[in-house]
C-alpha cells in the first residue's frame, strides 16, 4: 500500500486538528458561558453590596468575606455539610459495594436487575420527597406501623422532629437515591477485574472471604477512590432534596451550605453575602478535590 | 450453600429496599382516600379509583408542568448529542491540541458544584431576558449534563475498532463523510445512552427550575409539583398520583433503552 506524498499528509493533519477544534469548540463555549463566566461574575458580585439582582451595588471590598468568615451560622452550616457528606460516603459506600458484587453474580434476572436498579436515581426527586414524606408521616405513613407491629418501637415516631433524626434521616434517603449510581461503577471496576485471577485463587483453595480481602478489595481501591471524590463533591452539591423535606430544620439542624447559600440569595435577599459564601465554598472543595486527588497518585506511585 | 444464601438474602433486601416504596406509591394511587390514611396499611389495595388522577388533571397545573418538563427534556437531550458526540469524538479519535488540559476540564466540571453558579447565573440570564423561559433550563440542564456524557461516549467510541476508520480513509472519503456514514450508525447506542443521560437529568433538575422561572405557565414537574405539595390541605392520594405520572415517562423511556444507557455507564460490562 503507498502512502500519501508528505506534503499532502501535513496538509491532512492540519485539516484535521482544525476539525477536531471545531468539534470541541462548542461544548467548550457552553461550559465557559455557563459555568467560568457565571464564576468571575460570582466574584464580582461578592465583592460589592448587592441585596437583590438589578441592583448594582456599592464596592465593599472583603467586607462580606469577613462577615461570612465570623458569622457561625456559616460554619455551623459547614459542619452539617461535612457531616452530611461523611455520612452518605459511607452508607452509600456500603449499599453500592453489597449490590455491586450481588450483580456481579449469575442469576436469573440479573440483566433485568442490572437497569432497573437505577430505578431511584431516574426519577426525579420531588418523586423521592413525596415517597418518604408520605412513607414516614405520621398519617397514612407505612413505616411507623411496621415499626410498631414488629416491636421496634412502641409509639410512632417523628422521623423529622429532631435535629438528629431528621439529618439522619435525610443521609438514608439521599443513599437510597444516589447508590444505585455508584453501584454500576463499582460493578464497571469489578468486571474488569480479570476472572482467570479468581478462579486460579478458588483452585488454590482460597475461600470467598480470603479472595474478596485479598484480590477484590485491593483491585478496587483506585475506583473506591475516584468515587470518594466525584461522590463526596456530588453530595455536597445535593439541595432539593434538603429542601423540600426539611427546608433546612428544625431549628437550622439540615441547613448544609448550599440552603444556606440559597436562603441568604433567594430568602434573605442578600445576593453579595451569598456570592462571597459560594467563592469560599468553592474554594473549600476545590482544595479538598486537589489535596484528595494528590493523595491519591501519591498512593498510586512506588 | 451458603453463598446461595447469602446472594437470595441480598437480593431480596434490595428488591424490596427499592421496589416496596414504589409499589406502595403506584398502588396507593388507585386506593381510595380513607383506605391510604387507613391506621393498617395495606399491601394490595382493596379499592380502586381514578379520583385522584381526575382531580390532578382537572384542578391543577400538572398537564401544563408535564408538557413543559417534556419540552425542556427531549430538548436538552437534543441538544446535549449534538454537543457531545463530536466533541467525544475529537477527545478520543483526534488530533487535538491540549487534549489532557481540556479533558481534566472536562472532568472537573461534572463535579461541579451548580449552587456556586446559581446566583451569578440569575443575574447573567436576568441582562440576557431568559429569566422564565424554558430556553434558560435547556441551556443550563445541557450545561450539567455534558461532562458526563462526553466520558459515556469514550466507551462507546471504544467498541469501534479504528481499523474501520482508517479503511475509508485510504478509499480517499473526507473526515465529514466518514462520521455521518459510518461512525453515526455505529455509535447509535453511545448516542441514545448519552440522550438518556441528559433527558433523565433535566427531568428530575430542581434548583434552576425554581429560580429561574417565574411564572406558573413555565413551570416544570419538579417545581411545580413541589409547589402543589404546599398548596393543599396534604392530600396524599393527589399526590401519589402525581408522582406516579412523574414516574411514567423515565420508567417508559428505561424499559426501551434502559440497557444500553446501562452499558454506557459500565463500560461495556452488560451486553
Amino acid at each position: 500500500m503507498t502512502s500519501a506524498p508528505v506534503p499532502v499528509r501535513v496538509a491532512r493533519r492540519l485539516s484535521e486538528r482544525r476539525l477536531a477544534i471545531l468539534f470541541v469548540a462548542p461544548a467548550l463555549l457552553l461550559l465557559a458561558v455557563t459555568l467560568v463566566w457565571p464564576l468571575i461574575l460570582a466574584l464580582d458580585l461578592s465583592v460589592r453590596d448587592v441585596r437583590f439582582i438589578g441592583q448594582s451595588g456599592d464596592f465593599v471590598g472583603l467586607a462580606n468575606y469577613a462577615d461570612t468568615l465570623n458569622s457561625t451560622r456559616f460554619w455551623e452550616s459547614a459542619g452539617r455539610s461535612l457531616i452530611w457528606v461523611v455520612g452518605n460516603a459511607v452508607v452509600q459506600t456500603a449499599l453500592a459495594l453489597a449490590a455491586a458484587l450481588i450483580l456481579h453474580q449469575r442469576f436469573p434476572g440479573v440483566q433485568i436487575a442490572r437497569v432497573w436498579i437505577l430505578l431511584t436515581w431516574i426519577v426525579p426527586t420531588v418523586v423521592v420527597v413525596i415517597i418518604w414524606r408520605w412513607l414516614l408521616s405520621n398519617s397514612g405513613g407505612m413505616i411507623n406501623p411496621l415499626l410498631v407491629q414488629s416491636g421496634v418501637i412502641n409509639a410512632p415516631v417523628g422521623f423529622f422532629a429532631s435535629r438528629e433524626s431528621a439529618m439522619t434521616t435525610l443521609i438514608l434517603i439521599n443513599a437510597w437515591r444516589w447508590f444505585p449510581f455508584v453501584t454500576l461503577m463499582i460493578l464497571a471496576a469489578l468486571t474488569r477485574i480479570p476472572a482467570d485471577l479468581d478462579e486460579a485463587a478458588r483452585m488454590d483453595g482460597a475461600g470467598r472471604w480470603k479472595r474478596f480481602s485479598r484480590i477484590t478489595w485491593p483491585l478496587l481501591q483506585p475506583t473506591l477512590a475516584v468515587l470518594l471524590v466525584v461522590g463526596t463533591l456530588l453530595s455536597f452539591n445535593v439541595f432539593d432534596i434538603i429542601w423540600l423535606i426539611t427546608a433546612g430544620g428544625p431549628s437550622a439542624g439540615t441547613q448544609t451550605l448550599p440552603v444556606l447559600i440559597y436562603e441568604t440569595a433567594f430568602r434573605g435577599y442578600e445576593m453579595s453575602q451569598a456570592a462571597a459564601m459560594s467563592v469560599l465554598t468553592g474554594l473549600f472543595l476545590m482544595v479538598f478535590a486537589v489535596m484528595a486527588s494528590r493523595g491519591m497518585s501519591r498512593e498510586a506511585g512506588p | 450453600m451458603t453463598g446461595r444464601l447469602l446472594l437470595w438474602g441480598g437480593i431480596g433486601f434490595f428488591l424490596v429496599i427499592i421496589g416496596l416504596p414504589f409499589w406502595w406509591v403506584v398502588t396507593g394511587s388507585i386506593k381510595d382516600p380513607a383506605e391510604i390514611i387507613a391506621r393498617d396499611p395495606t399491601m394490595f389495595p382493596q379499592s380502586f379509583t381514578l379520583q385522584h388522577y381526575a382531580k390532578l388533571l382537572a384542578a391543577s397545573a400538572y398537564p401544563t408542568y408535564l408538557v413543559n418538563s417534556l419540552i425542556v427534556a427531549v430538548s436538552t437531550a437534543v441538544l446535549t448529542v449534538l454537543l457531545a458526540v463530536p466533541a467525544a469524538y475529537a477527545f478520543f479519535r483526534m488530533e487535538l491540541p491540549f487534549r489532557e488540559g481540556m479533558y481534566r476540564a472536562i472532568l472537573l466540571a461534572y463535579a461541579f458544584p451548580g449552587i456556586i453558579v446559581l446566583i451569578p447565573i440569575y443575574g447573567f440570564f436576568a441582562q440576557l431576558g431568559l429569566i422564565d423561559s424554558l430556553v434558560a433550563l435547556v441551556i443550563v440542564n445541557t450545561t450539567f449534563a455534558l461532562p458526563f456524557s462526553i466520558w459515556m461516549m469514550r466507551s462507546f467510541l471504544g467498541t469501534i475498532p479504528q481499523d474501520i476508520e482508517e479503511a475509508a480513509r485510504m478509499d480517499g472519503a473526507p473526515t465529514p463523510v466518514i462520521l455521518r456514514r459510518i461512525l453515526v450508525p455505529l455509535l447509535l447506542p453511545g448516542i441514545a445512552a448519552v440522550a438518556v443521560f441528559a433527558f433523565i437529568s433535566s427531568w428530575t433538575e430542581y434548583i434552576f427550575a425554581s429560580i429561574l422561572i417565574l411564572s406558573d405557565a413555565q413551570r416544570t414537574i419538579p417545581v411545580g409539583f413541589a409547589g402543589i405539595i404546599g398548596q393543599y390541605q396534604i392530600d396524599w392520594g393527589l399526590l401519589l398520583a402525581g408522582a406516579t405520572l412523574a414516574i411514567l415517562p423515565v420508567v417508559i423511556i428505561f424499559a426501551l433503552i434502559g440497557r444500553t444507557f446501562v452499558a454506557g455507564m459500565t463500560d461495556g460490562a452488560v451486553k
